[in-house]
């Protein structure tokens, strides 16, 4: 009799934890990926801006890439940071999400963050020089790979005579000193610890800004069921956000942003101040998500066309 | 001179042969621990000397004082402790459904006949690949991972004891029958003795594979334990943290494999298999 009473008690709790977090959805569960562009979401924790709208976050790191939009569909978060690619490939094999606020744009600026790499004395300059090499990307199908190929084609090179290999980021640079590879796409950290290697490594190109200047990389998205149920949740959720995106924009050189990376990335500090921090964007521009859809349609990721003002919060864009 | 004294002349000679410290050594335990150190100490030496240079080649000196500010930090233990929690559980249900699996299959012809196809397929299936699909229906929490670990646990257990109940020997089934034993009593007299080597082989087996099967759900989906670590840890590009936590890793699963032999010895003391080790 005992364990039924406690049984049925444990049963009424969470029927009405269930009703709570049905009615108001005060908690929202954000999926990120642990590297600089994030930065704005912990910032706005750390800052309390979304306290502030009543608000708690639960970030939750991925790092495989498996969890993504299926976490996201199985309601495992409720809000993902993810690539614009990877978004457009799922909504067009019929997910149904929300761009609810921008995350990284590859903004005109002096410094690189990210780029094509290649062995230092191999001789590559442009994609015309990759025919016949091995390039590493670190997801078919991606950003990455989508933005090597157009490069490639962009400066002479035939994309379907060079292969594509699959490397982590993490592996890169072991992978094109030990030659496995012939040039590699990378991101930072390990772009910025390896570009300062000029006895080994060379700087080939930014893929990004060659191919298209002020390129949406990633953002934010929901699904749309809990876009539209969680309306108010999501204004709010939008606007503290967007809070931590203009913070961070004032203060790309403050000590303290320094402490807010190492803490989620888990860099060192010392490594953290040596990355050049690039502004972030607060608006999404609809225009330049369109060029990167074409983009795809031209190498034969997507086929059909994209609504990318439906399926886009208007906060996000104003 | 003497039979005796040629003797000990003999003996003379052969004695710096058998004192010769390498084959010493070959005889002993010990030479397990001395490879293990003697590459470790090669380790050392390449990241020191430069004989291999890369971000995710620290010196192991290095990694052991990752280990130890780990350690005291409590973030090891932390992170063992979420991938022990997941692993011991993935590994208890799938135990438990092996054996019933492998009993029920191995002493019952119509539940051979429906449910082995299946079973025979699901074991050729690798865990990482339906992993994906499974996050739809499960989530990226523990549900997933201990799911996970289950289904590699199982193959083995279940095969082991479906092997040991299905090598039965007949005749002590047909006593149990003239004895009047009851279908209970025989499985629990009979039927579970005579597999019970067997089936703590093939749980043995599993052990090591549910640890693993932990790691890897870690590192595909995950916020905690060893396999998530290893990942951020790879992308914070801090590899001596990264191998800190291998080493603590290896550590818990030969301490599992100790705890279970013990358990093993205890009740399987009557069986001869155990005096192998």
């Amino acid at each position: 009799m005992f364990s039924m009473t406690v049984l049925s008690r444990a049963a009424l709790v969470a029927a009405f934890t269930a009703l709570a977090t049905a009615a108001s959805a005060q908690t929202v569960r954000v999926n990120y990926i642990p590297i600089t562009d994030v930065t704005p979401l912990f910032v706005a924790i750390d800052k309390g801006y979304f306290k502030d709208e009543g608000l708690t976050i639960v970030p939750t790191p991925s790092t495989g890439g498996a969890a993504g939009v299926p976490g996201l569909m199985a309601g495992a978060f409720d809000v993902m940071y993810g690539n614009v690619v990877s978004t457009m490939l799922a909504q067009e094999q019929g997910f149904k999400l929300e761009v609810i606020s921008a995350g990284t744009k590859q903004f005109d600026t002096p410094a690189n963050t990210n780029g094509m790499l290649a062995r230092k004395g191999a001789g590559i300059k442009t994609g015309k020089d990759l025919e016949g090499k091995t390039v590493a990307v670190n997801t078919r199908n991606g950003i990455i790979w989508l933005f090597a190929r157009a490069w490639i084609a962009k400066s002479g090179g035939d994309a379907s005579k060079v292969t594509f290999k699959e490397v982590p980021f993490p592996q890169m640079p072991d992978a094109l000193r030990g030659k496995q590879i012939d040039a590699a796409f990378m991101v930072n950290p390990f772009f910025a610890a390896s570009v300062i290697d000029t006895d080994t490594f060379e700087f080939v190109a930014a893929p990004y800004r060659e191919v298209q200047p002020n390129v949406e990389v990633g953002h934010y998205i929901s699904t749309q069921e809990y876009f539209r149920k969680n309306r108010e949740t999501m204004a709010k959720y939008i606007r503290a956000f967007r809070k931590g995106v203009q913070w961070y924009n004032a203060n790309l050189k403050d000590p303290d942003l320094v402490r807010i990376i190492s803490g989620f990335t888990k860099m060192q500090p010392e490594l953290v101040a040596k990355l050049s921090l690039q502004e972030l964007p607060e608006v999404i521009n609809l225009g330049a998500v369109a060029t990167t859809v074409k983009l795809m349609k031209e190498n034969g990721l997507i086929s059909s066309d994209i609504d990318l003002e439906a399926m886009t919060a208007p906060e996000a864009l104003k | 001179m003497s039979i005796a004294s040629s003797l000990t002349a003999e003996l003379k000679v052969q004695a710096p042969v058998r004192r010769k410290p390498f084959r010493d050594l070959a005889r002993t335990r010990l030479s397990g621990a001395v490879l293990i150190v003697v590459l470790l100490l090669l380790w050392e030496v390449s990241a020191a000397r430069g004989w291999i240079v890369s971000d995710n080649w620290p010196r192991f000196s290095a990694v052991l004082a990752a280990a130890w500010r780990g350690l005291l930090s409590g973030e090891l233990a932390d992170i063992l402790g979420s991938t022990l929690y997941r692993t011991l559980v993935g590994y208890v249900a799938g135990c438990i459904f092996g054996v019933a699996f492998g009993l029920l299959l191995g002493s019952n012809r119509y539940f051979d006949w429906t449910l082995r196809p299946l079973i025979e397929i699901q074991r050729t299936l690798p865990s990482p690949a339906i992993i994906p699909p499974l996050i739809l229906f499960l989530g990226v929490d523990d549900t997933l991972k201990i799911f996970i670990i289950m289904l590699a646990v199982f193959p083995p257990v279940f095969v082991n004891t479906y092997g040991g109940v299905r090598g039965l020997d007949e005749t002590l089934l047909l006593t149990a029958r003239t004895f009047g034993l009851s279908r209970f009593d025989t499985l629990r007299k009979i039927v579970l003795p005579a597999a019970l080597p067997a089936m703590t082989a093939g749980m043995r087996i599993a052990l090591s594979l549910a640890l693993i099967m932990a790691v890897i759900g870690e590192m595909i989906s995950g916020a905690s334990g060893v396999g998530n670590y290893l990942m951020s840890m790879q992308y914070a590009m801090r590899a001596d943290s990264m191998y800190a936590a291998v080493i603590c890793l290896a550590a818990a699963g030969y301490l599992l494999n100790r705890i279970f032999l013990m358990l093993e010895r205890a009740v399987l003391h009557w069986h001869h298999s155990t005096r192998m080790e």
